[in-house]
């Protein structure tokens, strides 16, 4: 147990995956605009990389590991990730049309994001049990949207101010961004092992 | 329906073929990936154990040690990886001890993916060399401050989590092959 | 011609496209590792444009993104057994992003958005210039960091004997601080 809450605290803060790893900076710097977006994004994201990570962990150790097939790693994982999309897409099309409105541009996105790949990555390098695998697939996730969410409340404020022509954009997302970085890198000292 | 088949037909035969593409390249590359992991180890060996001119790879309880003998063919030491959780990733390294497995000839990092100017520093000179002739009859103990007396060694400043983790992981992985070597 | 030299400056991947930034802040830590990153993602992109100009044809509209994947996860993969079969040094300091290679939005989308619609000629151009503009972006990125962030570039110290490396430089609040002000003199070229 003590192991589950150690990688569920250290993957939301110490080793975000964002801020540490630089994964899923395209989503964080594109649709940190907005407060809602970026809630949703987020959601998306942590449903889509628990399953992507718990399923993934399945196929490795059930068959991969089995057959000595591990050059089929990466092809496999990303299948895996392709169609969960794909099919989380039509599940939400289908049962919530009010979902899809406000999700629907962002779900074809999450393939690419390489904060799902990169969690089903790291899972496989660091050796996790399935249990560990679930907990870290749902920590990266809800790591990600809380770094989007802040990004997002202060772009909001952002719009308010008189910023230089040529810092607007991504620019000043970035800048922002590494501030947030050296921020999180005080959570460091949360755990001593 | 005709559809459905010719899509899953596609995406099915581009996924064989690339399966195929990859099984090839995996055959011709293997036999060289292993050789390097293995010659990691043997540099790694050379410069720790100079005077180890015989090395004999044993297996015992699934752990992997080596005996090492000098010339004469007396046993001079231990060498066996530890391997354990750093700071960003898995943290492995040689380590090579004397025969009564009572202090360090020393360690190489062999593989470390710790911040680059803090944490990798654990592969630097300074750090590792602290770690030769360190008395192992007790546990090592990472200090912050102060000089280091037997059986301590200082962490590097700004690397607390990546030195610990060293000791940490040596501790423990030396009580497991102490265990092993006394019970064989 | 024309297709090459705009990967190279007027659409260049990183620095106007904002695509592939995942690897651009992660491995540009040396200016070493960014040439290595750079020239891996121009093999990928090559090969895999290659491929899907050729077979455009014949895969269904549907399931293109996900061929287009599989695709390029092939020759990722291949680019990784051979990393670390012939330059481990290589591989183990470019870790866990050789893999990401998959998912840098600058392959998948030139496949999608080029490679798909034009003929090997011009793909294999667009690929080409995508590739060294990327190369030569992460080039840059990792001189800076490595020069502030160590003193030296390509491991030839170049700062003077007393100065104090920014280690900020070679951390994660590095990359993005100096993506964030390049991106800023880009702006202000163009302008």
């Amino acid at each position: 147990m003590k192991d589950l809450i150690l990688i569920f605290i250290s993957t939301l803060l110490i080793n975000n995956l964002v801020l540490s790893y630089f994964l899923g900076i395209c989503p964080f710097l594109g649709v940190s605009g907005k407060i809602e977006s970026a809630f949703g994004m987020g959601m998306a994201v942590t449903f889509v990389m628990t399953l992507a990570t718990s399923i993934s962990w399945l196929i490795y150790n059930l068959i991969l590991v089995k057959f000595g097939l591990f050059y089929l790693e990466y092809v496999v994982f990303i299948l895996v990730i392709a169609s969960l999309v794909q099919i989380v897409e039509m599940f939400i099309r289908k049962y919530s049309s009010s979902l899809y409105q406000s999700l629907g541009i962002y779900l074809p996105l999450i393939t690419t994001n390489c904060a799902i790949l990169g969690s089903a990555l790291f899972m496989v390098t660091r050796n996790y049990k399935f249990l560990e695998a679930v907990v870290f697939g749902f920590s990266g996730g809800l790591g990600f949207s809380l770094v989007l969410l802040i990004m997002a409340g202060i772009r909001e404020e952002l719009q308010y101010v008189n910023v230089p022509k040529v810092f607007r954009g991504a620019s000043l997302t970035l800048i922002t961004a590494s501030l947030l970085a050296l921020i999180f890198m005080g959570f460091s000292g949360l755990i001593s092992s | 329906m005709k559809e459905v088949i010719r899509i899953t037909s596609v995406l099915t035969l581009v996924c064989i073929i690339c399966g195929l593409l990859l099984a090839v390249v995996y055959g011709l590359a293997n036999e060289k990936i292993e050789i390097n992991k293995e010659k990691r180890i043997e540099e790694a060996l050379t410069i720790l154990a100079p005077e180890a001119i015989n090395v004999e790879e044993l297996t015992i309880e699934t752990e992997t040690i080596y005996k090492l003998s000098n010339q004469k063919r007396n046993l001079i030491g231990y060498g066996f990886i530890a391997s354990g959780q750093g700071y960003q990733g898995k943290i492995k390294m040689l380590v090579v001890t004397d025969k009564l497995l009572e202090y360090i000839k020393g360690i190489e990092v062999v593989e470390s993916l710790e911040t680059p100017g803090l944490g990798a520093k654990i592969q630097k000179d300074p750090f590792k060399n602290q770690f030769r002739n360190l008395s192992i009859t007790k546990d090592i103990i990472c200090i912050k401050n102060d000089t280091p007396k037997e059986s301590q060694i200082k962490a590097i400043t700004g690397a607390t989590v990546s030195s610990r983790a060293v000791v940490n992981t040596l501790n423990k992985r030396i009580k497991r092959i102490r265990e092993i070597l006394n019970k064989n | 011609m024309k297709n090459f030299t705009k990967g190279l400056w007027k659409n260049h991947p990183v620095f106007r496209q904002l695509l592939g930034m995942c690897p651009s802040l992660a491995v540009t830590t040396s200016a070493m590792n960014g040439i290595s990153m750079g020239l891996a993602v121009i093999f990928v992109l090559f090969f895999s444009s290659l491929v899907v100009s050729l077979i455009k044809k014949i895969v269904p509209h549907q399931v293109r993104i996900a061929v287009y994947t599989v695709i390029i996860a092939t020759f990722v993969t291949i680019v990784d057994l051979f990393l670390k079969a012939q330059f481990p040094e290589i591989s183990r300091a470019l870790g866990p992003y050789i893999p990401l290679i998959i998912v840098n939005c600058i392959i998948l989308g030139r496949c999608e958005a080029f490679a798909s619609k034009n003929n090997l000629r011009s793909s294999l151009s667009d690929a080409l210039g995508m590739g060294f503009g990327f190369c030569w972006g992460l080039f840059l990125l990792g001189s800076i960091r490595e020069i502030f962030g160590t003193g030296s570039i390509l491991g030839i110290m170049i700062m003077p004997a007393n100065y104090n490396p920014l280690i900020i430089m070679i951390l994660p609040a590095g990359a993005f601080l100096v993506l964030g002000l390049l991106v800023a003199v880009m702006n202000k070229i163009e302008e």
